[in-house]
């Protein structure tokens, strides 16, 4: 799903756009979706434009790709299935599961969940 | 291609679609449209414009411009298509426009802007039983 990890992405805002989904980028010659992870999770701050964080991870979800910048990124983890526990902190949908982190717990997020309920709420504005 | 430097963020449109460029003050016909309302107030500048675009079945459609402008060339591969999951939703935006120091600029879609003056589709053929 990660398909690459940048630096500071330069973005635009789009009149009218979701709040969780403020904007675009351009990266690798097409435009893509800016989330807005503080938006999303009512916390933190806005991203505002032009620039991003200091990291941005594309993920790529279908042949949607969303670029999501971040405060830092650390290192990739492996964990087991038993590790991970049902989410308590949050409960929204797109928090799928949470687990201890270096003592600290951590969320797990399905970020690919934000563009199919953009699309849901999309098609439901059609109807 | 026409571009408006609003404080707001950058937009464009298409030179062939410009049929002249006033002062916002010697437009006198409906309110100019603010194509990036929803992203705040019209911000002050030393002079603001009005871009008169060519409407469908010969309409003008009145842009208003609170920045400088700028017409330049622009490379095709740098006009950027809207990813599916948004160009739904903003409709008046047709792609992103990539300049040469990586700014990105808003591509305004004429015929997708709804005027002021427009009339609300159906209203004309659903009058008011009253």
């Amino acid at each position: 799903m990660v398909r690459e990890i940048g630096g500071p992405v330069t973005w635009i805002a789009l009149p009218s756009a979701n709040a969780n989904l403020p904007g675009v980028a351009a990266w690798r010659g097409r435009a893509v979706a800016v989330a807005d992870l503080a938006a999303l999770l009512g916390a933190g701050e806005r991203l505002s434009p032009p620039t991003g964080r200091f990291r941005t991870l594309y993920l790529q979800q279908g042949a949607s790709t969303l670029a999501v910048p971040v405060d830092t990124v650390r290192e990739p983890l492996t964990i087991a299935d038993g590790d991970i526990r049902p989410p308590r902190v949050r409960t929204e949908a797109f928090c799928t599961g949470e687990l201890d982190v270096e003592g600290h717990t951590t969320l797990i997020v399905d970020l690919g969940m934000i563009l199919d309920g953009h699309r849901l709420a999309v098609a439901g504005g059609l109807h | 291609m026409v571009h408006v430097d609003d404080p707001r963020g950058k937009w464009s449109v298409s030179a062939s679609e410009v049929m002249r460029i006033m002062a916002a003050a010697e437009w006198r016909a409906a309110p100019a449209t603010d194509v990036l309302a929803s992203l705040g107030p019209v911000p002050w500048v030393r002079s603001r414009r009005v871009l008169v675009l060519r409407g469908a079945r010969g309409r003008e459609i009145a842009l208003l411009a609170a920045g400088a402008l700028e017409i330049a060339d622009v490379d095709p591969g740098s006009v950027l298509p809207l990813p599916i999951a948004l160009a739904s939703t903003v409709p008046q935006i047709s792609a992103i426009v990539v300049a040469p120091d990586a700014s990105l600029s808003l591509l305004i879609e004429p015929s997708a802007v709804i005027s002021s003056s427009d009339t609300v589709v159906g209203e004309e053929l659903c009058p008011s039983p009253s």
